[in-house]
């Protein structure tokens, strides 16, 4: 206890040394914290406690010092001070306002740290009592409601939403969090919207708005019915969303923004490492905590709100003004330049690095499943420089992307997948991020050939990229095997090939590039050859992988056909003509006059896709995903920012 | 709305003996006019009255009244809509004329208006010719505006300004920039004389309003600052963008002070301001009590305009209904200059099309593009198919617009919003099965999460629990077209008989779809509209119909419209006008000539927007694309020398060539590089920008001093030199000029009535109507015109300056 009195003396620096001077806040908190009421000996003590500047540290400090059973003794009046902090947020005054939304984040904080193992009924109890609770929470939603909604100001709405953003997050299990059931029934889902929607109350409160909704959306997201996802999922008004999407797009441009600084700062450092585009993190120590994070709760909330929202792509889909200015060389749309695809080994730490890029992909997959969105992305019309951030490997140096072209975005997407693909054959192979994907290249190319998109891009690079994991999973095929089932990516890759070869008229720009792809397949014969024997050693075998092999052996059917059909007639044209090697034009020329006699076997389902699906499949990520950003923007909450002589500033008229 | 001081003076032309007949000087005329009772220097209403009754009664006696009698019938027959109604209701000295007319009309039973006129022609030839003339059938809206801008008799101007109530309204739209201009450039007598008639056209229709108050502030700009502002035009601008021009029966209507009276105009509320958005630099005209409130001038001005006993009335109105219309116009402008701040091409594309999304966030509304031919409202923007134009410094932007066609644009209210992602439940369901999901799978989805609001519309795709792969019956049904395998689907590899496909048959395919497309050009980040413009305005429509959520409605139609900012478009009215005329010439005196006047909405002197040629891109846009001689292109695209396709194109080519070498001499039109010409899809070519005309010509370098352009190419496109096309060629350009030489005076006028209080380049210097005159060569025979179309056309062959030009477009702005 003397530990603590000193604690809220420090406060004082001056006098802190003689005698620890106790403020006058700190006697009243003495006073709530007797099993008496303080009321009884100065009726007008709850009127005085806020006008008095909170002492938050001390507030806290007592109430985490306290074990339940001598909390359970002064629940009276703990629940007291919660109804009256109630009460002063109606009141006229702001400063009591103020004082009043800060005791009770305090209160909050306090009655959980202590009772991390209670149950939240217990905490309810503690700080409303059971009969009071539904009064109590209705009265305080409807205050914060209308506190956000009205003209007040900018930093008392500020100090609203930390205390939601408090509330939400006491807890690291958000669905254990009992006290959001009445978050639930009293929404202040409006009160968000509104705020994203009026241009000056979204650039000052955006983020912390667009978070909550994240979390709020995340509440026992697959145990009961959120009112949250099913309003997010109607919205349709666009200033709302084009607000939300601004205002993602802007963290993570911002992010973009840093990651690139560092990126200058680092240039030869070891530190550029395994990463990609915009959003790989590699940020100094003390920064990379915050921003990390920073960036999941953001990405989180570009999820759900792309996946609950029909109407959120369409947004995403409009570029904004605003924010051309702010990064001409970034694409002005959040889409693709948002998806931080910063994936690194995952050794023991860059356990949100995976999830991050998992989530990125998660996205993308969404993204590339949504009609409206492939349109957006495929239209000719809207061209965009979008600059992947390439880090420089071994075998290549960093690309000077100055005289990027300006295509439609759909081509920085594969690039950008071309790149996870050169950029991740690692030991501790990304499997799950590999198959994510691939299932976005396919995902794409199924778009490309209903609609007869005929994307002008560099296919070649795609198909180097694959033919060359291709080859990184049979040389590591006994590591790999241990861990992961290789042939379901194996057999996506070679589906990929076969969309390629024949549906190829449907979506490939030119005729030409349809003779590349038998060229390179050609080039890169031996890989194939080789795959063939792999698997069909294994589905020979009465091994485990019996099955699995035996797919991809028939899917390998039409490469293994043009291979051998066209391997005979190359070398004989050499032959021929007396070449020992030929150029590719050569090639190209012998698979020309060669066509009509290879015939091509069709197969089934090239061309469909499962559908992803959140419920079923990714719960148990996004718990987890859910629960870290918990801490972290528990942890980042900073009161201390919103310190009190801002407030007294601006509330000077106090008398 | 009594301050429109209205004269009974129309009937005094009845009353001048003026004997002698219209001839070509119609200044002359007037003298005559001039010497009768036309001494009154300001008519005084009761003055002219009183005059007005007594040529009346010497009428009566002359011919019956019937001639006048017979005037106010054709004044309610003429244009449709009942003008006499209209006019009592306007201003009450003509319909007390009316009535009086009426008493004389009833006096005189005896007699149809054919027999008066006899009987007039036999009694006396001292009679009024030019009363004579005015009632006859030649009388034209052309000789009316002449008339009026050349009699200097206030009396002959205000029967004019009462005669303008009998011509087409169609007609009469024509001549409204001459109208307007001298309405504000010229004598208090021709402003009270027309008035009257753009009063009664404001209150019938919006858009007229919308059209007379941009004019009116465009040609009002030359004036000095301080007179413009107190000048006539100015005022007459207010009082329409005051909106008590709005339709009188509708005003009556308006309970006066009932608080909720700023939804009783229009039929919906959503006006321009339907979000409030950061998008545009808004200002809120919604509702006049704010704006009357936040700028008491402009109700002061107004209230000198109106009478005392509706100001009141005005002061509780609906929302200005031009207010809407003003802000979209406004909100594209500031797109405009936002974009000339952008240095790349890029750059400014990108912005645009975000720019115009967000606008796309307030439409549907009560807005309109003034340069369609039907009523209709504004309901999307598809902001992808915007391009940025080629444009040095200023950033001209080519849109499309999407609207629904309505009947009245004033009754019929705003269509709903339908939001943009509407489209894509109809679209993935039906056209794309693998990408939408099927009712039985949508409704098994609900059965898991069975609280959940069923409102499936707001659902996303996603959220439907496990999907597996497609059911074989999805993807049977599927409709692709494209991939005839797709269709073919065998559910495992050992159960069916294997597919087998050839490759070459897929490799020819591809070849042949790629050649089936139409040659569409490459996309050039340095040229965004050349891509945009090639393609097929059938085919544009046809794509954004489809993408867009209004396209299933049976009135949706797509508008096309070039904003430019920063350029003042009133010489480009002029030229249009003139084109119209010499067009209309042709077409009545049967020359084949082809000619394409554009459509063009001046909004201020720095501002306007133009409706875009369709189908057509410039010709050098066609030699940078295709690399090609203009004759290779012409075979490229139509076929061979013999085919039908290529010989129509080559007519087509020759006649447009005949009537744009016509327009380019008789109007100097300089300027003529290959960026300024367009070629459309059948064959024509296409003159654009009239920047240069008349006395302008660009930084006079003296260069293109020949009579028009002729290079080579377009020889060779029209067959060579010795070509039977070729003489047909020169053929047409005689033609064409002894018929516009026959109605010279109709072209003129338009020039020289706008050359009034104008300091537009064009008519710097004193000789511009004179030069303009001496161009239609009226004194040569036919013999010598021939002579001189030869002249013109080996001249410009031999005109090394074309070429010359040609290099110096090439070397500073890159044209080819």
């Amino acid at each position: 206890m003397a530990q603590i009195e000193k604690r809220g003396g420090l406060l004082r620096k001056s006098s802190a040394s003689k005698k620890p001077l106790k403020e006058k806040v700190v006697l009243m908190y003495d006073e709530i914290f007797m099993t008496e009421d303080p009321s009884k000996c100065s009726p007008r003590f709850w009127e005085e406690l806020f006008l008095m500047k909170v002492n938050l540290e001390y507030l806290e400090g007592k109430l985490e010092s306290l074990d339940s059973e001598e909390l359970m003794k002064i629940k009276d009046n703990v629940n007291c001070l919660f109804q009256h902090c109630i009460q002063a947020l109606g009141e006229e005054h702001p400063i009591r306002v103020v004082n009043a939304l800060q005791t009770l984040c305090a209160l909050i904080r306090g009655v959980h740290q202590k009772n991390k193992s209670t149950s939240g009924f217990d905490i309810i109890n503690m700080l409303m009592g059971f009969d009071k609770a539904e009064l109590c929470m209705k009265n305080l939603m409807e205050s914060l409601d209308s506190l956000l909604c009205a003209e007040g100001s900018e930093s008392l709405k500020s100090l609203c939403l930390k205390l939601l953003l408090c509330l939400v997050t006491v807890t690291d299990n958000i669905s254990q969090n009992t006290i959001l059931e009445y978050v639930m029934i009293n929404s202040i889902f409006e009160a968000i919207l509104q705020i994203l929607s009026h241009p000056p109350s979204r650039r000052e409160h955006g983020y912390d708005a667009v978070v909550l909704l994240a979390l709020l959306v995340n509440y026992s997201k697959y145990e009961s019915v959120n009112p949250y996802i099913v309003k997010l999922s109607i919205v349709d008004d666009e200033a709302t969303l084009n607000g939300m999407g601004l205002v993602i797009a802007q963290a993570l441009s911002e992010y973009n923004r840093q990651y690139k600084d560092k990126e200058e700062e680092h240039q030869s450092g070891f530190f550029s490492a395994l990463t990609n585009m915009v959003g790989s993190m590699f940020i100094a120590d003390a920064h990379e905590k915050i921003s990390v994070q920073t960036n999941e709760a953001i990405l989180l909330a570009l999820y759900e709100a792309v996946h609950l929202n029909r109407n959120f792509i369409t947004v995403l889909a409009q570029s904004h003004p605003e924010m051309g200015l702010v990064t001409t060389p970034v694409s002005p749309s959040p889409t693709t330049p948002v998806t931080p695809l910063g994936t690194t080994p995952p050794s023991s730490d860059d356990e949100h690095r995976l999830h991050s890029g998992k989530l990125c992909l998660i996205i993308l997959t969404c993204i590339a499943e949504d009609q409206y969105a492939n349109a957006f992305l495929h239209d000719d019309n809207m061209n965009f420089r979008v600059n992947l951030h390439r880090m420089p490997m071994r075998h290549r140096k960093k690309a000077a992307d100055k005289n990027l072209p300006c295509r439609p975005l759909v081509c920085a997407v594969l690039d950008l997948m071309v790149e996870f693909i050169v950029t991740h054959m690692m030991k501790e192979f990304p499997m799950d991020l590999y198959i994510r994907c691939i299932q976005v290249v396919h995902k794409l190319l199924c778009y490309q050939k209903k609609c007869r998109v005929r994307l002008h891009y560099t296919w070649r690079e795609l198909w180097s990229a694959l033919i060359n994991l291709l080859k990184f999973l049979m040389s590591n095929e006994t590591i790999l095997l241990a861990k992961h089932n290789i042939f379901t990516l194996t057999l996506m890759i070679v589906n990929l090939f076969n969309m390629f070869i024949t549906y190829g008229d449907t979506f490939l720009p030119t005729p030409s590039s349809y003779d590349e792809l038998y060229y390179e397949i050609i080039r890169m014969h031996q890989s194939f050859d080789n795959l063939y024997s792999m698997v069909l050693r294994l589905s020979t075998n009465a091994g485990q992988w019996k099955e699995a092999a035996s797919k991809v052996t028939h899917a390998l059917v039409n490469i293994r056909a043009i291979i051998n059909h066209f391997n005979p007639k190359i070398e004989s044209y050499a032959a021929v003509n007396h070449i020992s090697q030929l150029s590719e034009e050569q090639v190209l020329e012998v698979v020309r006059a060669n066509y009509d006699t290879l015939t091509l076997k069709l197969q089934d389902g090239l061309d469909q896709y499962e559908r992803y699906s959140e419920q079923h499949k990714e719960a148990a990520f996004f718990k987890e995903l859910v629960r870290s950003i918990s801490t972290n923007v528990r942890r980042n909450l900073a009161f201390h920012t919103l310190s009190q002589e801002v407030l007294l500033k601006e509330f000077s008229t106090i008398s | 709305m009594g301050d429109m001081v209205v004269e009974p003076a129309p009937l005094k032309p009845t009353s001048e003996p003026a004997p002698s007949p219209p001839g070509n000087n119609g200044g002359s005329l007037l003298s005559v006019i001039t010497e009768g009772a036309g001494e009154l220097p300001v008519i005084d209403p009761e003055v002219a009255q009183k005059a007005c009754q007594e040529v009346l009664e010497k009428v009566k006696l002359l011919h019956g009244g019937v001639t006048i009698s017979s005037r106010s019938t054709q004044l309610e027959l003429v244009n449709g809509d009942n003008v006499d109604s209209e006019i009592r209701c306007l201003d009450d000295p003509p319909a007390q004329i009316r009535e009086e007319e009426d008493e004389m009309g009833a006096t005189v039973a005896s007699g149809t208006a054919k027999g008066a006129r006899r009987r007039r022609q036999n009694n006396s030839a001292k009679q009024s010719w030019l009363l004579r003339l005015f009632e006859s059938k030649l009388f034209d809206i052309s000789m009316a505006i002449s008339y009026l801008y050349n009699s200097k008799e206030p009396g002959v101007q205000a029967y004019i300004g009462n005669r303008l109530f009998c011509f087409r309204n169609e007609d009469v739209d024509f001549y409204l920039p001459q109208l307007l201009n001298m309405y504000i450039h010229m004598d208090e007598d021709v402003g009270d004389a027309i008035k009257p008639y753009i009063v009664h056209r404001c209150r019938q229709s919006i858009n007229f309003s919308l059209q007379c108050a941009l004019l009116l502030g465009a040609y009002s700009s030359d004036m000095h600052i301080s007179t413009q502002r107190h000048s006539r035009g100015t005022k007459l601008r207010k009082l329409i963008l005051s909106d008590e021009l709005k339709p009188a029966h509708r005003k009556r209507e308006l309970p006066s002070l009932s608080p909720a009276s700023d939804t009783g105009l229009s039929p919906s509320k959503r006006t321009h301001q339907r979000s409030k958005s950061d998008a545009t630099a808004s200002i809120s005209l919604s509702s006049n009590l704010k704006r009357t409130a936040s700028n008491p001038k402009v109700e002061n001005e107004d209230e000198e305009l109106s009478s005392s006993t509706e100001s009141i009335d005005n002061s509780f109105s609906s929302p200005v209904r031009l207010a809407p219309e003003r802000e979209f116009i406004k909100s594209l402008m500031a797109i405009g200059k936002r974009l000339a701040t952008l240095p790349t091409k890029e750059q400014k594309t990108q912005r645009l099309i975000s720019e115009l999304s967000l606008l796309n966030h307030k439409l549907p509304a009560r807005v309109w593009l003034p340069t369609a031919g039907f009523d209709h409202h504004v309901v999307r923007v598809p902001h992808t198919q915007a391009v940025v134009l080629n444009s040095k410094d200023k950033a001209p932007y080519l849109i499309y617009v999407e609207v629904l066609e309505c009947e009245n644009f004033d009754t019929t209210s705003v269509p709903a919003r339908i939001p943009e992602n509407r489209i894509r439940s109809t679209r993935s369901v039906e056209n794309l099965p693998e990408c939408g999901i099927t009712h039985e799978q949508r409704a098994g989805s609900f059965s898991t999460v069975p609280n959940y609001d069923n409102d499936d519309e707001a659902w996303s795709v996603d959220d439907i629990g496990e999907l597996q792969v497609e059911l074989p019956e999805v993807h049977t049904n599927s409709c692709d077209n494209i991939s005839q395998f797709s269709v073919d689907s065998i559910t495992s590899q050992e159960s069916k008989e294997p597919v087998f496909i050839a490759a070459g048959d897929i490799r020819r395919r591809l070849s042949e779809q790629l050649a089936h497309t139409p040659t569409a050009f490459r996309r050039d980040p340095e040229d965004p509209s050349a891509v945009a413009l090639k393609e097929p305005w059938q085919e544009k429509v046809r794509r954004i119909r489809e993408a867009s959520p209004y396209g299933h409605l049976p009135n949706w139609r797509l508008l096309s419209v070039i904003v430019k900012c920063g350029d003042d478009l009133r010489q480009e009215l002029l030229a249009f006008q003139v084109l119209k005329q010499l067009q209309s010439i042709w077409e009545q005196e049967r020359v084949p000539l082809w000619i394409k006047p554009y459509k063009i909405l001046v909004i201020s002197a720095d501002s306007g927007m133009i409706e875009p040629v369709v189908n057509a891109v410039s010709i050098h846009q066609v030699k940078k694309q295709s690399q090609l001689s203009l004759l290779d292109y012409f075979l490229q695209e139509h076929g061979s020398y013999t085919t039908e396709a290529f010989l129509s194109a080559q007519r087509n080519f020759v006649q447009s060539c005949a009537g744009y070498c016509l327009v380019c001499y008789l109007l100097q039109v300089k300027d003529r590089h290959n960026g300024n010409i367009l070629l459309d899809a059948e064959g024509h070519i296409i003159h654009i920008d009239f920047g240069f005309i008349l006395s302008s010509s660009p930084r006079n370098l003296g260069f293109e001093t020949s009579a028009f352009k002729l290079t080579t190419e377009f020889v060779d496109v029209m067959g060579g030199l010795d070509g039977d096309m070729f003489n047909y060629y020169k053929m047409l350009m005689l033609q064409g000029l002894i018929a516009a030489r026959k109605h010279m005076d109709k072209v003129v006028q338009i020039v020289e009535i706008m050359q009034q209080g104008s300091q537009l380049p064009c008519f710097h210097g004193s000789s511009t109507i004179r030069n303009l005159k001496e161009r239609f060569h009226m004194s040569m025979t036919e013999e010598q015109l021939q002579l001189l179309v030869e002249q013109m056309v080996d001249g410009s062959m031999r005109s090394i300056t074309t070429k010359l030009y040609d290099g110096f477009q090439y070397l500073t702005n890159g044209i080819m």
